[in-house]
This record gives structure tokens, C-alpha cells and sequence, in this order.
């Protein structure tokens, strides 16, 4: 019968890495959901404190795997991740909860609370913070009204477009000011106009310093902002930045 | 507001919405657990109403020593002042031969029939009543012991035989009603579990949300142990009612049945300690139900 391949010992982190300070840092990372195959093939990179980057590639290649590793939802089978200096291989128990209140996830599926309001949905984040009632509705308030969704905020999310819908969990994962922000196809069901608005609201937080990754497909969308690209290709990593870990 | 209470607030919230959502099942959780306390309120009441008959018992239990003939009334008195010191006697009444007839004859209304009897055949007696906590079959016969052989005594005379068979059916009903309480308290606790599970179930799709946002474990499962606790209590203050409604009709239609087994007693409801025991029983088994259900989850 063949093994799924054992997690290895933590490899020894590199003591001359660059940026010792980036909030996210990966080194050796692979990642297999089945024996012979790789998801990630030793994958390392560095995100700095208010950099953006796009990550790419086609389906399948691995994208939503990297993302799902960075918000401990998935363990890596070898390799280190840090997170907010945090090993996500040995987190255990209450620092999981931790750690996902200080990373904003934008999924491709939503995820949105069906039964509660649009307000109660952004308000989630903050609720788990311990944030008090009234500034919670102020901030979601705010950020309903970025995202142009402040007049619908007593709706509930199936009441909404796919593109709302996309726009409520934008706001969901931004309310918090997490110091990092994995978006995943986020701008996939939103038509050209919106999804340059959605993109501003992910710089603007990149610009307050914000670690910002967002995984998409639409080429004229990465080209169009001339930012970092983190290209997958079969679960091997292309960094297109001339100085990094991955790059060609 | 202190950053404690607001978390307080937000999970009595959530507790409420996931109440809300519950819907049927957790009507099912509640009329359960209503059902079962129902089932052992009644054999409770039962229980109690026996033990509050074996205490009037008790208080009416007297020994009686019949004296040996031809003892004048300067030794009985004698004897009763030695038999007043014996542990666990409270009071000793000497009846002479004399004051039996009289009473022998008031009880019989005069009766004619006395009047033909020649001299006195009934004996002198002394009623011995028993300290509070000698009240009990093994007290009695413990007493017995002391008293039984001492000079001026002929026979020593109680209704133990009766006492003892009921303190015997008490003691049965007793056990019963434990093994029963055992029995319904497993069978709620699974069916709430179940429930409670089936809500787990039925909220995954939230559940995983608020992990995937960074809610800690006590935030998720907060609110699903306030509900089982609430169906809990819930289903605790329905059984009482319905025991309190049932007690109100049945007992003044029963009340020759119930004479059997209470004699003259009248027969009593839970007190207020006791319902609260019922409510806080209720409760206590939803909770239980929702941490077994919690217990056996993944999140």
C-alpha cells in the first residue's frame, strides 16, 4: 500500500533571510493531498508589511492550497510557514482562532451567514475581537459604505447579486484590519469597473500595511496594477520579483 | 462596557438566534425532556407523600408495656419513673387497671356487656413514647430490647409489623424511582444530544465560518450549551406545571385510592426547593446533552 508522504522534521529556517520582519514567509513548502502527487512543490517566499502581490496560474495550479496554508487550514507535508512570526505546523489548539483574527480571508465561495444580515455578516470579525456593539455597527458601517453596500445592510446576503455577495465578504475580511489579507478569485464574479474598485479598497489596504495576496486568473487585472506576480505552475513557484527566494 | 459583559451579550445573543433556529428539533428537545421529568415527578411525589406518612407514623408511635398482675399502683408508678430513664424514651404515662376499664368502657359506649364481667380483666399499662430520632423500625426494636425483661412487665406491644412493611414498600419505591431516574436522565441525555447535534449539523455552514474568522472555541460552543441548557430548564418548568395541572385534577378523584396507601393524610405537591430541583434538573440535562454533543463533534 503507498504511504502518504510523512510531514519531515521543521527544516532549520534560514538564519540570513531577508526580511526577517515579513509577516509572511514560506521556506521548502510542500504540500500533498495524496501519495506521488504534489499540490506545492517546494515553495518558498517572502510578502513584506504593506506589499501586494498577485499570485497566479490556472486551475489546479495550487493557488487556493498556498492561501489555505496561510491561514492554517491546511498543514504543510514539509517546509516552515510563518505567519505574523507565528509556525502554523505548531500552532495547537487556541492559537489557530488566534492567528485567523489577525488574517483577513476572502473566499471564492463567500461563505457568508445566510440566516443573519449583511451587517451581522462584516460584524463577525469584529464580534470575535470582542469589539464593542457600538463601534462594531460605526466601523461596519464605514466599510459597507466603501464597498457601496451600506443601504442593503439589514438584508440578508441571499437578497444580494453573486458580485454583492463577493462585495460583503471583501468587507467581512477588511473590517478587522488584519494584518494580512488572502483574497481568492475575489474579483472573478465582479464586472471590469467593480472589480478596479475592489482591487483600490486592497492597495488602500496594502498602504496602511497590510499584507495583501490575491489569487486570481484575470491576466489584464495583474497587468494592470504592474505589481508583484507569485506565478504556480503545477505547484511550483514563479516569483517574477528579481530578488526573490522563487524567482527565475 | 466592560469588554467581558459585551462578550457576555453577544453570546446571549447567539444562544437566542440559535434557539430561534432550532425550530421543531429543539421543540422535540424540550418536550422530551418534558415527558421524562414528568415520569419522575409523579413517581417523586409518590415517594414523598409515602415517607411524609412513615413521619406521621413516627410521631404516633408508642410502645406499650403491659404490667404483670397483682403490681400495686406504688410499684408501677416505680417502674415508670426506671423505664423514663432508658435511652431513647421521651415520656412514660402509667394507665392503671382501673383507668383502662374506664376508658375500655368509654370506647365501647357504655356497652352493657361490661357490666357483667366480674372484677377487672384488663391490665395496667405504661405508654412509653420514643425520642424523635428512636421513630423508626430499627429504633423500636432497639428500645424494644432495653425494656424487654425488666422486672413488672408482662408484654411489650407496637404496631412494628406495619410500620416495617411500609417503611419496606417506601424503601422499594425509593429504589425504583432511582433506577427509573437513572434510566429516563440517560435516555434525555442521548435524545438532547442528538438533538443538539442535529442542530450542530444543521448550523455546520456557520459553525465554519466563524472558525474560519478567528472565533475561539468557547465563542462557537457558547451558545449551543445556553440552548441545551434553556430547552433544559424549559422542559423542567413544563413538567412542573403539568405535574402541578395533573396533582390539581387527579388527586381529589383518586382521593379513596390514595387513601389506601396515605390513610388519613392529606396528600402534598412538591415544595418550592423541590420544583426548583425539577427546573434545575431539566436544565442540568441539557446541559449535559449539548457538552456530550459538543464532546463527540470535530470544532
Amino acid at each position: 500500500m503507498a504511504l502518504k508522504p510523512k510531514p519531515e522534521a521543521p527544516a532549520r529556517l534560514p538564519l540570513d533571510a531577508k526580511r526577517p520582519e515579513a509577516p509572511v514567509r514560506m521556506y521548502g513548502v510542500s504540500k500533498s493531498y495524496m501519495p506521488g502527487s504534489w499540490a506545492l512543490r517546494d515553495v518558498s517566499l517572502e510578502i513584506g508589511r504593506g506589499e501586494f502581490v498577485f499570485l497566479t496560474g490556472a486551475s489546479g495550479a495550487g493557488k487556493t492550497t498556498l492561501l489555505k496554508l496561510l491561514f492554517a487550514a491546511e498543514q504543510p507535508t514539509q517546509g516552515q510557514i510563518l505567519v505574523l512570526g507565528r509556525n502554523i505546523a505548531r500552532l495547537k489548539g487556541g492559537a489557530v482562532p488566534a492567528l485567523r483574527r489577525q488574517v483577513g480571508v476572502v473566499f471564492q465561495d463567500f461563505k457568508l451567514l445566510n440566516r443573519r444580515s449583511i451587517e451581522e455578516n462584516v460584524g463577525v470579525s469584529l464580534d470575535v475581537l470582542g469589539s464593542p456593539r457600538r463601534r462594531t455597527r460605526s466601523r461596519v458601517f464605514n466599510m459597507l459604505r466603501q464597498v457601496g453596500l451600506h443601504e442593503r445592510r439589514d438584508d440578508p446576503p441571499l437578497a444580494l447579486s453573486g458580485g454583492e455577495q463577493q462585495r460583503v465578504a471583501i468587507a467581512r475580511a477588511l473590517v478587522g484590519e488584519p494584518e494580512v489579507l488572502l483574497a481568492d478569485e475575489t474579483t472573478g464574479n465582479l464586472d471590469p469597473e467593480l472589480s478596479v474598485e475592489i482591487i483600490e479598497l486592497m492597495l488602500a489596504a496594502a498602504d496602511r500595511g497590510t499584507a495583501v495576496i490575491v489569487a486570481t486568473h484575470d491576466h489584464s487585472l495583474v497587468e494592470r496594477y504592474g505589481k508583484r506576480i507569485l506565478r504556480l505552475e503545477g505547484g511550483n513557484l514563479i516569483d517574477t520579483r528579481a530578488d526573490a527566494p522563487g524567482a527565475p | 462596557m466592560n469588554r467581558r459583559l459585551e462578550m457576555a451579550a453577544l453570546l446571549a445573543e447567539s444562544s437566542w438566534q440559535g434557539l430561534r433556529a432550532a425550530g421543531l428539533a429543539g421543540g422535540i428537545a424540550v418536550a422530551t425532556i418534558a415527558t421524562a421529568l414528568f415520569m419522575l415527578g409523579a413517581f417523586a411525589l409518590v415517594v414523598v407523600n409515602m415517607e411524609g406518612l412513615l413521619d406521621d407514623f413516627g410521631r404516633e408511635l408508642q410502645i406499650t408495656a403491659y404490667l404483670e398482675e397483682g403490681l400495686t399502683d406504688a410499684e408501677a408508678e416505680a417502674l415508670a419513673r426506671g423505664v423514663g430513664t432508658v435511652e431513647g424514651v421521651e415520656a412514660v404515662a402509667y394507665v392503671s387497671k382501673a383507668e383502662a376499664l374506664e376508658r375500655f368502657r368509654e370506647m365501647a359506649g357504655g356497652a352493657a356487656l361490661l357490666d357483667g364481667l366480674e372484677g377487672n380483666p384488663l391490665p395496667g399499662s405504661l405508654s412509653i413514647s420514643l425520642r424523635p430520632e428512636r421513630r423508626t423500625p430499627e429504633g423500636l426494636l432497639i428500645l424494644q430490647a432495653s425494656l424487654d425483661g425488666l422486672p413488672g412487665i408482662e408484654e411489650l406491644a407496637h404496631g412494628q409489623e406495619w410500620v416495617d412493611g411500609y417503611a419496606r414498600l417506601a424503601a422499594l419505591l425509593r429504589v425504583a424511582g432511582y433506577a427509573l431516574g437513572i434510566v429516563l436522565s440517560l435516555a434525555t441525555l442521548l435524545i438532547v444530544a442528538n438533538t443538539i447535534r442535529l442542530g450542530l449539523f444543521a448550523r455546520s455552514d456557520e459553525v465554519e465560518i466563524l472558525e474560519l474568522v478567528g472565533a475561539s472555541r468557547l465563542f462557537v460552543r457558547t451558545p449551543f450549551l445556553v440552548e441545551g441548557f434553556i430547552q433544559g430548564a424549559l422542559g423542567g418548568a413544563i413538567a412542573a406545571l403539568l405535574l402541578a395541572l395533573a396533582f390539581g385534577l387527579l388527586v381529589p378523584e383518586l382521593r379513596y385510592g390514595l387513601s389506601f396507601f396515605l390513610g388519613n393524610a392529606a396528600p402534598r405537591f412538591f415544595d418550592f426547593g423541590e420544583l426548583a430541583r425539577l427546573v434545575g434538573g431539566g436544565a442540568g440535562l441539557g446541559l449535559g446533552g449539548a457538552g456530550l454533543a459538543l464532546l463527540g463533534s470535530r470544532g
